[in-house]
């Protein structure tokens, strides 16, 4: 009987543990804070540490994000993007947590060192100008679930759809990837502007920097 | 010594038996199998039999300069086709439902009030339960926080329609739980100030008040008139797990018959018609009552006609023979579901709509088998004939299975049509062709998952399933689990794959394994055990099924990974040993008109 009442204890313990950890670090929006006023407001939580919830999905942004840089090229802000991000994981019963990933400004490597935090093992890779790709912990580096490499032509619906369907691989679902235009002419009309966005956001870059947790609010 | 070959042309193979005959003794050597070119009994078969013959003399090293003879079967000249009509179709007229699932309804429960848009709510006045309409312009933020006002100043807010995928956004932001819901694209056409139902199960659950007329009935307070109008509204809200009822004056959902016409059975001994929206049981019903067939014709101007006609057409075609002297012998009809969207749907559902797939067998004259053997023989220089009969041929071969004996029954299951013949213990043989075979599964498949892909069909219903659930490992259809060493393609990932030699082709349609599974395996049963039952009862001497005491099955589709065990499980019920024929001992299903050809050569012999 002693050993069935240790496990009892040692089960209260856990379970009171996750329920402490679970309190404060998901990103989801307030309850009660229906305000939408646009500004941008980061609080920073400190180092991030792999996440124990399979409900949840990680968006590592970019060094610049947010703070140098408020808008992707396609003159969309940053916290409308990081919105309509929440917004899709969120209507798939799923939380996002968001971490900042200092150490390099690939969008490639961003997404997965997001997964690897992630506890269902997808992440989302977010630079400041927009490219973004969805990530799983087991990938390689430069492979990945879905990328979409065409900043300029990537609206806040297409944000919503790529929450929606990072929710659904971290819920074992299989999605059909989000539909998206190719534009012939995003190349030459903005590769000089994504040379500079991207030269500017490397410059954020601290290869020692250890990936921050950070608290979004609206 | 006489080195002979006996070459079978099949609806999907050609295949080749090469045997030295010495005096006594039948000696093969080897066999090939290739893709037959062209539709069976035409001349482009010519180059099929080309490489199969090459394929087997290289695996004899042999020449062809050292053939004989050359025997080629005188194919039963039989074509199947396969089509599809659609039955039935949902309407909706008067906006009077949205039955439709969205993946990610809010909230649960039942609520029913008057709708309202949510940019009147507070004009309101009037206290009485409402059901918030939100469009698409509405933020969610925005939404939920004039909800939940309106419900703190006292408004009954009882649920919610939604225009964008907002459905558990909303949900997580208001105070009270309510059913929402949401990816309703035609929201405009909901009017205001009419009486609705909004019902969500929870998740995993379906609707159980909606979908039911009698609570339908209750919400609404209808009489029993009225109940009546309102059980197709009940029947398509079924295994949904979220559904909107509307009450509107002169609102409507109907299940409508399309017709499609009549199918003439003409059979020697009587004349028959059938609507082909009664349904493949009837027909089938119909077409056993008229055995045995001269033709079958469809309605002049309508789908049915169309179908059948077709078939003659193409058949004709073939043959240089003119359409009227093309017969059609035999036809199954199966049941199915086509998804189509719902006329009138204000969120663009689909609904399963009844449907009659048909695989037709046409007949004609002759096939122009003695003009592929002249060309053959003026190529290779080598005497080509016709050999006998394609099913008596097919028997001989089926014989040379270790532990068979006569009486024997063959069902030779092809991809165009499946065959069977019998033979007693004094060497007579009778043989049928019925229509239905591998070519119809895939129809099948392909229609029922709505894939508009007959490849990615015909893998499907050829090869196993599995899920990725993670980039190292899969599980297996039956459960199992495999892992690999290497990472998987990202492309898989999460997928239902199939498992087609060693490679992974993940199907790109929301459907659970399960499903997939289901839809392959009763496609299967739907026409090979049907037709085995058909066909055998056909040339059971008796007419009854039970009297035939072995069935070795034959073809491409009894090397199926499941069609064998469905047909043998099946025939197990009327006491049938039945199991895949092993021609030779060490060619499996295959080659059996093939060998026959061969042995039938020494028997031709002996009766000379």
């Amino acid at each position: 009987m002693a050993v069935n009442e240790k496990i009892i204890e040692e089960i209260v313990n856990e379970v009171l543990k996750s329920l402490n950890s679970n309190v404060d670090n998901s990103s989801n929006f307030n309850q009660k804070k229906n305000d939408f006023t646009g500004s941008i407001n980061f609080e920073d939580m400190g180092e991030a540490k792999k996440g124990t919830r399979k409900d949840e999905v990680v968006i590592g942004v970019a060094p610049a994000f947010g703070i140098y840089q408020n808008k992707t090229i396609n003159n969309l802000s940053h916290d409308k993007v990081l919105r309509e991000l929440i917004a899709g994981i969120e209507e798939e019963g799923l939380i996002a947590r968001i971490v900042r990933v200092e150490r390099t400004s690939d969008v490639a490597f961003i997404g997965l060192d997001a997964a690897k935090l992630s506890g269902s093992g997808i992440g989302i890779g977010l630079q400041s100008k927009g490219t973004i790709v969805i990530h799983q912990k087991d990938l390689f580096p430069l492979s990945n679930l879905e990328l979409f490499p065409q900043a300029p032509v990537i609206t806040l619906d297409i944000y919503r759809a790529i929450g929606k369907n990072a929710a659904k691989y971290a819920k074992g679902e299989s999605p059909n990837p989000v539909f998206t235009i190719n534009d012939q002419m995003a190349r030459p009309k903005y590769q000089a502007l994504a040379a500079l966005l991207h030269i500017k956001e490397t410059e954020h870059v601290n290869k020692n920097s250890k990936t921050q947790e950070i608290k979004f609010q609206l | 010594m006489k080195l002979i070959a006996g070459i079978d042309i099949g609806n999907a193979t050609t295949e080749t038996a090469v045997a030295k005959i010495h005096d006594e003794r039948i000696e093969f050597i080897s066999s090939g199998i290739v893709e037959t070119t062209g539709i069976k009994g035409t001349i482009e078969n010519i180059h099929g039999i080309f490489s199969s013959l090459n394929q087997a003399l290289k695996k004899g090293k042999l020449d062809i300069k050292d053939l004989d003879l050359v025997r080629i079967n005188e194919a039963a000249p039989v074509i199947g086709d396969v089509a599809m009509e659609t039955i039935t179709e949902t309407i909706i007229t008067e906006s009077t439902m949205i039955g439709h699932n969205p993946s990610t309804p809010g909230g649960v429960g039942l609520g029913v009030g008057y709708t309202i848009n949510i940019k009147n709510i507070k004009k309101l006045k009037e206290k009485k339960p409402l059901i918030v309409i939100i469009p698409k312009d509405v933020d969610f933020l925005e939404a939920s926080s004039n909800i939940d006002k309106a419900i703190r100043s006292g408004l009954d807010i009882q649920g919610a329609i939604v225009q964008n995928d907002d459905g558990v956004l909303i949900n997580n932001r208001i105070s009270r739980v309510i059913p929402i819901v949401d990816e309703v694209s035609l929201i405009e056409k909901v009017h205001e100030g009419v009486k609705t139902a909004i019902e969500v199960a929870p998740v995993g659950g379906v609707v159980e008040i909606l979908s039911n007329p009698f609570g339908i009935a209750t919400e609404f307070s209808l009489d029993s008139q009225e109940t009546k109008m309102i059980v197709p509204i009940a029947r398509a809200l079924i295994g949904n797990r979220s559904a909107v009822v509307i009450k509107t004056p002169k609102g409507d959902v109907k299940e409508r018959k399309i017709p499609s016409g009549k199918i003439n059975v003409l059979g020697k001994r009587r004349k028959m018609n059938i609507e082909v929206d009664e349904g493949a049981s009837e027909i089938m019903n119909v077409l056993k009552e008229c055995i045995p067939i001269e033709d079958i014709k469809g309605e002049p101007g309508t789908n049915a006609g169309g179908m059948l006609e077709k078939v003659r057409q193409v058949m004709a075609n073939l043959t240089n023979n003119h359409p009227n002297s093309i017969k059609i012998q035999d036809l199954l009809a199966v049941d199915t579901f086509v998804p189509q969207k719902v006329k009138g749907g204000l969120a663009g559902e689909f609904s399963m709509e009844n449907a009659v797939g048909i695989a037709a067998m046409v007949k004609s004259d002759k096939l122009q088998m003695q003009m592929i053997a002249n060309e053959l023989e003026k190529d290779i220089g080598v005497e080509v004939e016709v050999g006998g009969i394609e099913a008596d041929m097919a028997i001989r071969g089926a014989l040379t299975t270790p532990g068979s004996d006569t009486p024997l029954a063959i069902l030779d299951m092809g991809a165009g049509s499946t065959d069977a013949s019998l033979i007693s213990r004094d060497g007579e043989i009778k043989s049928m062709h019925l229509a239905g075979a591998g070519n119809m599964v895939t129809m099948l498949i392909n229609t029922e998952l709505g894939l508009e892909d007959k490849d990615l069909a015909e893998d499907i219903k050829k090869y196993s399933l599995a899920k990725v659930e993670s980039l190292f490992h899969i599980r297996h259809e039956d459960g199992s689990v495999e892992f690999f060493e290497n990472q998987l393609d990202p492309k898989v990932f999460a997928r239902v794959v199939i498992l087609k030699e060693g490679n992974m082709i993940p199907i790109p349609i929301n459907e659970s394994l399960e499903k997939i599974k289901m839809v392959r395996k009763t496609s299967k049963e739907r026409v090979f055990v049907t037709n085995a039952i058909r066909a055998l009862k056909m040339v059971s001497t008796t007419g009854n099924i039970r009297d035939i005491d072995y069935v070795a099955l034959l073809g491409g589709s009894a090397l199926d990974f499941e069609i064998p065990q469905l047909v043998t499980n099946s025939l197990a019920q009327y006491g049938i040993v039945s199991g895949r024929a092993n021609i030779r001992g060490i060619e499996g299903p295959r080659n059996a008109v093939a060998t026959g050809l061969v042995l039938s050569y020494e028997e031709g012999k002996e009766n000379e």
